[in-house]
């Protein structure tokens, strides 16, 4: 035993800086939880390293804090000594900090989901303008490129929330013939995105469309509880409301992909660049699909996402082709190497 | 001696404690040295001066829920106005964020004493009040921090003429933390206006007869509490180089570390260096509990449970101590 540990010595110190094939050690922060997209994203890194092969353990930082709280969470990380961190970042400018003294030290830092403005860290997201652009842009062809809509946002304040507001309003410059009847922050949640939507169906304002920031199922179950005339609602691919695409009678809707597993890239790409295969530019942005129930391609895709397994909450999209190579049965398990 | 361990025998358990805390994690962590104790101090910072304004209104028997929104509110002033300004104009900023804060404390005093309704309602309300004005003022993150201010809190103390390897385990974020309470607490603890937050705390009608003003009291005790709100609110400014118009976890992490701090939640009992160090014992139970990649959700309910345990211990201490 002690000939192979320092046979191992041996063979570290030869190997200099470069670290060896197998066992990474690699840490993971996030700012949200008890959410069902961030909940997928944290299982898809886990279900990720443990496909990979690569990696030995992992370390996670996962509660609900600020980007203050997400500076302490990586400096941890860096005393615990992975050699890679995964994070999705609290705020573009707020953790600079830490990354700049991880990335001095050498550890590989990929944000996924949001940028971050460090230079020394690479970026794997989900395209947020090009999200909201997209939905708001099928509704509003939808209901005849004239009408009132009702803008269901997410979160005041945050990062994609402000992005997602610039595509909206791209999309709504697009269309001079339609308004905004009601903006609301739903904070993007479930329960307080019902009582709004219930609140502005009792209040009988006029309304043609619904768009939401992925708080949507409970949005169709308003309109199905209350007998209001259904109108077409946009929402993300979250289980639930793909579902209720499929099967609510009258539903005219679209469910733009915003997927979690962008967490299990994230890990892909951090294993990448520790084997020495890194990327030449530092972001990589994954685009979102649209799917909606009015024509047949988008009808099928619906059909396909279908998982009775799947948690209502999470999105569908489980996978993202060329980056993750886990099985749906490892993603839903959600289990990291070592568990 | 003997009566120096008894009064003082909560901050002196918390401190043992921190230092049992400190070996475990240089047990855990071969490692840890100078930068552990550097984020040690730089993450407790924000933590460490929400607790101290939280300690200074419970001690007069009060309690500030609007404390993060305040936070909040100084932050992302303090961030609008220092992007693009001269070193100069952001000292200034600091200045008038201070005053800020300490306005904004004064105006929860004011009107728990003219309503005369109760500080956990009022504080409550004012929570959603100063949420509002934080996100009017900045309605995402944003602004900037001078970078003179950022580099207060950075790195290890360095003195002209004195070797560094002597001074550069002491964080400068710890040394900014005792600067605050030395400028702020000491003053006021040594003179009668310190005197008054514990009278009114224990028993305001007592202190009302012995003549103190008890609503002036109240809302100076309210005052310093958002002082210490603005300095939290820049601390976060200054580590993060930005303001968050989103409250952060400030005000439960402050009211317990309060308690575990050895303040009593009804008033009148306590000191400030208890809490301080309650806040260094739970940012290093988190920073050990990640070093060993134990399950997040584990992490809080280690949390939760260390505070009760001492605080239930504490209170047992404290029955024996009283019988014999």
């Amino acid at each position: 035993m002690k000939k192979l540990l320092l046979g191992t010595a041996v063979v570290a110190a030869s190997f200099g800086s470069m670290a060896s094939a197998e066992g990474y050690k690699i840490g993971i922060s996030n700012t949200v939880q008890g959410n069902g997209w961030r909940e997928e994203m944290v299982c898809a890194m886990k279900a990720q390293a443990l496909a990979s092969g690569e990696v030995t353990s992992l370390n996670i930082a996962h509660r609900n804090t600020d980007a203050a709280g997400q500076l302490e969470d990586i400096r941890n990380l860096i005393q615990a000594g992975v050699n890679a961190i995964v994070v999705n970042p609290a705020n573009a400018d707020g953790i600079n900090a830490a990354i700049k003294e991880a990335t001095d030290k050498g550890i590989v830092v990929v944000a996924v989901d949001q940028a971050v403005t460090e230079p020394s860290a690479y970026i794997i997201s989900n395209n947020q303008e090009e999200y909201a652009y997209l939905g708001a842009k099928w509704l509003f062809t939808q209901i005849g490129g004239k009408g009132a809509v009702v803008y269901m946002r997410g979160a005041a304040g945050a990062e994609a929330d402000n992005d997602r507001d610039k595509g909206f309003k791209k999309a709504l410059a697009e269309f001079p013939g339609v308004t905004v009847a009601q903006e609301v922050f739903t904070g993007w949640q479930q329960d307080q995105g019902k009582q709004q939507i219930n609140d502005i169906i009792a209040a009988g304002t006029k309304f043609d469309g619904v768009w939401t920031s992925g708080i949507d199922n409970v949005i169709v179950d308003a309109f199905v509880e209350s007998g209001a005339p259904m109108v077409p609602i946009v929402g993300a691919d979250n289980a639930g409301f793909v579902g209720q695409l499929a099967t609510v009678a009258g539903l005219k809707g679209a469910a733009v992909t915003n997927p979690g597993s962008v967490g299990g890239a994230g890990v892909a790409l951090a294993l990448q660049i520790l084997d020495g295969k890194a990327p030449k530019d530092h972001t990589v942005l994954v685009d979102p699909v649209l799917w909606d129930n009015t024509t047949d391609a988008g009808k099928a895709s619906i059909a396909a996402a279908q998982n009775p397994n799947l948690n209502p909450e999470w999105p569908v999209s489980v996978s993202i082709p060329n980056w993750t190579t886990y099985s749906m049965d490892q993603i839903i398990a959600c289990k990291g190497p070592g568990e | 001696m003997t009566r120096f361990l008894a009064n003082n025998g909560w901050t002196l358990g918390l401190a043992g404690l921190l230092a049992m805390l400190l070996v475990a994690t240089k047990m855990i962590q071969p490692e840890f040295g100078v930068s552990g104790l550097d984020s040690l101090g730089r993450a407790s910072l924000p933590f460490a001066l929400a607790t101290l304004g939280m300690a200074v209104v419970v001690i007069a028997g009060g309690i500030d829920l609007s404390f993060a929104s305040m936070m909040a509110v100084c932050s992302v002033t303090a961030a609008l106005l220092m992007e693009g300004a001269s070193d100069g104009t952001s000292a200034l900023v600091v200045l008038a964020v201070l005053a800020l804060g300490a306005a904004m404390g004064a105006i929860n005093g004011t009107l728990i004493v003219v309503t005369r309704v109760p500080d956990i309602v009022v504080t409550l309300a004012m929570l959603f009040v100063w949420q509002g004005t934080a996100l009017l003022i900045l309605n995402a993150p944003g602004g900037a921090a001078a970078p003179w201010l950022r580099s207060l809190i950075v790195g290890g103390v360095a003195l002209p003429g004195v070797s560094p390897a002597l001074t550069e385990w002491l964080p400068k974020s710890l040394v900014f933390l005792l600067a605050c309470l030395c400028a702020i607490w000491l003053p006021i603890r040594r003179s009668k206006l310190g005197l008054m937050f514990y009278a009114i705390g224990s028993d305001a009608s007592a202190a009302f007869r012995s003549g103190v003003p008890v609503g002036r009291t109240k809302i100076a005790a309210y005052a310093v509490t958002g002082l210490f709100a603005a300095l939290g609110g820049l601390s976060v400014t200054m580590s993060t180089g930005i303001g968050e118009p989103i409250p952060g976890p400030y005000l439960l992490a402050a009211v317990a570390a309060v308690v575990l701090g050895g303040v009593v939640l009804g008033g009148g009992r306590g000191g400030l260096l208890g809490p301080i160090l309650a806040v260094f014992v739970l940012r290093l139970v988190r920073m050990d509990l990640t070093l060993m990649s134990v399950d997040p959700n584990v992490t809080t309910i280690v949390e939760g449970s260390i505070m009760v345990v001492v605080v239930m211990l504490g209170g047992v201490l404290a029955t024996r101590g009283r019988r014999t």
